[in-house]
């Protein structure tokens, strides 16, 4: 049957999410659930490869009401994204075996990690609006447990201000669905877009205005402004794995939201040169900007990681919202190379937590002499975010840059590349300073006295996961033309109209 | 005439009969008597429901053997099926799931009034979806507002006896004008069968005579209705019956009794007087603008409610809300959505109700918010219950609130101008507010409970108890995975309809 595998690759996570819950072998102790869990996540990844190797496939699940089919399809775009999100998963969810020792109530966090994963998987097949929609809200609510985990007050507080900007920017989406159903010729999503532009029910400025709230509707996810403000909450007081995805991969969903808008519901063309472009491109510069000046104060290392999530998510849109092959190229780069950076860095992060007892940056004087692989990966992730040759996020970011200053959109085409680079200066503001003092003690010539007396670097468990994603980034950083092709099959159906 | 075609009659006999045996008996028969009698309401009514999906048209069904005028008329379409069946199915879960608690409220002796009661208000509401008669239909208003009254005020304490007082106001009020109203609709037609009074009001439109009086009918009509159905701004009455009632009543009350109003409503407005004379008659926009605000200000007030089950009171305001916001923006499409939702509603309501007073329980009878928190690992099911059912509330995908809000913004999108606006508006509001208050409640019940308190132990909710929840959460879901063929149901059923 055709889309098959569309579907095992949703059910299997999801399936292995419930048998975690209810199938007694799995909870008999702790070795059993890891293996399950860590076999399901290997499997689920060998399936969505093997969804992104073969082509496109269709899969219409049932009819939601008349002419509302809820549907999978896996094209292009869904491909990355499936494969992105997936293999980040499996990659976080094995350091979890050795982080989530330490942590309570391991069983629902590893129902709900696959759960997630379920949803995430499902949101990138979505065939249609309305089923990316709903599966956006099943994921949203599916994450939500994960933020709670530690059942604290301030974890409560931050889930419930996830949920509210969740639900609010969702209804903004919906909002824009209902407008634009009726002017869409095709329920399914069409690269380049199906807006019928020449029969409007709505006056056109009132049907960019629909889409723009859509558009930042959508935006909450991936914590741009104006709907940012959940995600530094959020983030942080997920156990460490949790926040690796939350801030690696689940912003991405928010982009996968707008990249479908975008390119397979209104079409670039639609919004190309009106001040809906400007407003977007405007609200992606400021976060942008705001998220580095931000993460520049804070002091809490997951919580100034967090920070940095807003800000490095908006790249990705810059690229997104500038309309050009070039810029595209960098989006795709930077979805990846964030993915990669960003989990590696949480990792990082909840390994100093973990080991050495610490929670603030400016407590790590000479960390690097007790933690040495941890501090020596963070270093070489926190480079790549910076942007520095050779490393992943220099080849994302020359490509956005680029993009936008050959894509004549006016202002913009200067002061996104402008922006990027004060950014890239914050950034490296943020992220050195903490890899600097741990390896050369900062001011102080001895250790932080906060450093735990038994600090070391984790065991393998914990610190393969993260060698691997480093690893990708150098590799991938040398020799990004393997995805750039890739990602070229992909951006020329999307802008075909245009170029 | 087949035998199926006599089951909405034998179940409505069924009710009553039962009603009249019940008094004898002790509370331990009368209680499985009930259930027995409303698992077979539940039966007959589904048996109906496929009888009808066979038929071309509604078929009248004779009481008795004098024809109509003289002799009483019940009429039997797809539509009034498909209600019977979801309404008498809610009651079977609710009673299933909460007659135990019924029994903590209610003394041992008096039991078995408390069954007869159950048994009226759901004859009562068969009547109401089936008759073809106005008369009829201020009867069984009567018999309805008092087996209500009554279920409320088993529970005898301070609270209760206010809120039933205020109740008993409000809904004798609301009695009056209908009383007024169809009084005044014989004085100028000569008629209380549905048909014929139809004929009559066309003619009235047609020459123009008495068209003032129609007017006021229908306002006294239809604002007799909408306070007993507490439509903003006419629902004072309602949060605290609903609060302080057992948890049966109170999901009866909510879930079911309220739609039957609101169904006579439509009725009225389809079999009595016809949709353009009503649109005409501007009401649909007094309902809209109500529905509208009821949904706004309804769930402003769940928000600052400090007891759990006053928000969900509340909550029932604005839920309402959509109903009349569907019946407002007055085509065939916001009916139909509108009908959906009570269907959707009655089912979502009753389990919140009864999922939240397993929580209270196992959380020493306290209603306050902080008390409950940890409340969903007490009692899982429970808990697992009452978050999918605040799920529907705030219309989250896959439950049958989504399909609820998704109907009604496509039938106002269809019609365009402000009404879109408005209905997009007041949906996207709504949401909002919905989920500040619902899902912050699934949050606390999931919240670690401060070190103080000391949860008394609590008997465990019996496995029946807890498989008629998770039954019916399936249902719920059902609503809004498999809602395709219900909808058909309810177009090709108020197609029927006038």
């Amino acid at each position: 049957m055709e889309g098959l595998l569309l579907l095992i690759a949703i059910l299997l996570p999801a399936v292995g999410s419930l048998l975690v819950m209810f199938l007694p072998w799995v909870n008999e102790n702790r070795n059993n659930r890891c293996i399950f869990v860590g076999a399901v996540m290997v499997l689920e990844c060998i399936v969505v490869l093997l969804v992104a190797l073969s082509g496109e496939q269709t899969l219409v699940l049932f009819e939601m009401t008349k002419d509302l089919p809820i549907a999978l399809r896996s094209d292009g775009t869904s491909r990355v994204f499936s494969a992105v999100m997936a293999l980040m998963w499996t990659i976080s969810g094995f350091y979890s075996f050795g982080y989530m020792k330490h942590e309570q109530n391991e069983k629902s966090y590893y129902a709900f990690y696959l759960m997630t994963l379920a949803s995430l998987i499902a949101l990138t097949l979505s065939g249609t609006m309305v089923t990316m929609y709903l599966f956006f809200e099943m994921m949203t609510f599916i994450s939500m447990p994960m933020v709670l985990h530690s059942r604290s007050k301030e974890a409560v507080a931050a889930g419930i201000k996830y949920l509210i900007y969740s639900v609010a920017g969702a209804t903004m989406g919906l909002l824009g669905i209902f407008m634009l159903t009726p002017n869409i010729s095709s329920t399914f999503f069409v690269a380049g877009g199906s807006l019928m532009t020449d029969q409007l029910t709505l006056p056109l400025a009132a049907m960019q205005a629909v889409i723009l709230i859509t558009l930042i509707g959508f935006g909450t996810k991936a914590g741009m402004f104006p709907m940012h403000g959940w995600l530094p909450t959020a983030h942080p007081v997920a156990p460490s794995p949790a926040s690796a995805v939350l801030s690696g991969v689940i912003t991405k969903a928010g982009v996968l939201c707008i990249f479908r808008m975008i390119f397979y519901v209104v079409g670039p063309d639609f919004i190309r040169g009106t001040w809906v472009q400007w407003t977007l491109l405007a609200c992606a510069t400021i976060t942008v900007f705001m998220g580095s000046m931000l993460a520049l104060r804070e002091k809490q290392i997951k919580k100034r990681l967090a920070y940095s999530s807003v800000s490095q998510v908006s790249y990705v849109l810059c690229g997104v919202f500038i309309l050009d092959t070039m810029a595209l190229e960098g989006a795709f780069l930077q979805i990846v190379f964030h993915a990669l950076t960003k989990d590696a860095l949480f990792l990082c992060a909840g390994a100093i937590i973990l080991k050495a007892g610490i929670s603030r940056v400016d407590e790590m004087q000479n960390l690097g002499k007790r933690m040495p692989w941890t501090m020596w990966m963070f270093t070489i992730c926190a480079i790549s975010l910076v942007g520095i040759p050779p490393l992943g996020g220099f080849i994302a970011k020359w490509h956005i840059a680029e993009g936008a200053l050959t894509s004549g959109t006016q202002v913009f085409s200067w002061l996104v590349p402008t922006v990027l680079l004060v950014s890239a200066m914050l950034t490296a503001g943020y992220l050195l300073p903490p890899s600097v003092s741990a390896f050369f003690g900062g001011m102080a010539q001895t250790e932080s006295p906060a450093i735990r007396e038994d600090a070391k670097d984790p065991g393998l468990l914990m610190l393969v996961p993260i060698g691997i994603l480093t690893l990708a980034i150098i590799i991938l950083g040398a020799f990004p033309s393997i995805m750039i092709e890739n990602f070229d099959n992909v951006i020329n159906t999307l802008l075909k109209g245009a170029l | 005439m087949t035998l199926v075609h006599n089951f909405p009659f034998f179940s409505i006999l069924l009710c009553m009969a039962a009603g009249i045996f019940t008094s004898v008996f002790k509370a331990r028969v009368s209680k499985i008597l009930t259930l027995m009698v409303v698992g077979t309401v539940l039966v007959l009514s589904a048996l109906t429901l496929r009888l009808t999906l066979q038929l071309e048209d509604a078929y009248p069904f004779m009481m008795g053997h004098f024809p109509a005028p003289w002799g009483n008329e019940i009429r039997i379409g797809r539509l009034e099926a498909l209600m019977a069946t979801g309404f008498s199915a809610v009651m079977f879960i609710s009673l299933i799931a909460g007659f135990r608690h019924a029994e903590s409220f209610v003394s041992e002796q008096k039991f078995n009034l408390y069954c007869i009661m159950v048994d009226l208000a759901l004859a009562a509401v068969l009547v109401l979806i089936f008759t073809n008669d106005l008369f009829t239909v201020y009867v069984f208003i009567e018999i309805m507002t008092i087996a209500s009254c009554a279920l409320v005020v088993v529970r005898q304490n301070g609270h209760t006896l206010v809120a039933i007082t205020r109740y008993m106001i409000m809904h004798l009020f609301g009695s009056g004008l209908l009383l007024m109203g169809i009084a005044m609709l014989y004085g100028i037609t000569g008629h209380l069968l549905m048909v014929p009074l139809k004929e009559a009001v066309q003619q009235i439109v047609e020459t123009g005579n008495h068209l003032g009086p129609l007017t006021v009918v229908i306002a006294l009509i239809t604002a007799g209705l909408a306070i007993k159905s507490a439509m903003f701004p006419f629902h004072g009455w309602a949060p605290d019956t609903y609060a302080f009632a057992p948890p049966v009543s109170a999901a009866i009350l909510s879930g079911i009794i309220s739609k039957a109003y609101i169904f006579v409503l439509i009725k009225f407005f389809y079999r009595v007087i016809g949709l353009e004379v009503i649109i005409s008659q501007q009401i649909t926009q007094f309902l809209f603008v109500c529905g509208v605000a009821g949904m706004i200000i309804g769930s402003i007030m769940a928000i600052s409610q400090r007891d759990i089950r006053r928000m969900i009171a509340y909550s029932s305001v604005a839920q309402i809300g959509y109903i009349y916001m569907g019946l407002g923006i007055g085509t065939r499409a916001g009916v139909e959505a509108a009908l959906f939702q009570m269907l959707v509603h009655a089912a979502v309501k009753s389990l919140l109700f009864l999922s939240t007073y397993e929580l209270i329980n196992v959380s020493g009878d306290r209603k306050r918010f902080h008390y409950l928190h940890g409340a969903g690992y007490r009692n899982v099911p429970a808990g697992i219950v009452f978050t999918l059912a605040a799920m529907s509330m705030v219309g989250i995908p896959f439950t049958g609130g989504f399909i609820v809000k998704l109907n009604l913004a496509i039938s106002g999108i269809a019609i365009g101008g402000w009404v879109r606006v408005m209905v997009l508006l007041a949906l996207a509001l709504s949401t909002l507010l919905n989920s500040v208050y619902f899902l912050h409640t699934v949050v606390s019940i999931y919240r670690k409970p401060a070190e103080d308190h000391i949860y008394p132990e609590t008997p465990k909710m019996p496995a029946y108890a807890g498989v008629t929840l998770f039954v019916s959460m399936l249902l719920v879901v059902y609503l809004g995975i498999g809602s395709e063929p219900i909808l058909r149901v309810i177009e090709t059923g108020l197609k029927t309809f006038s």
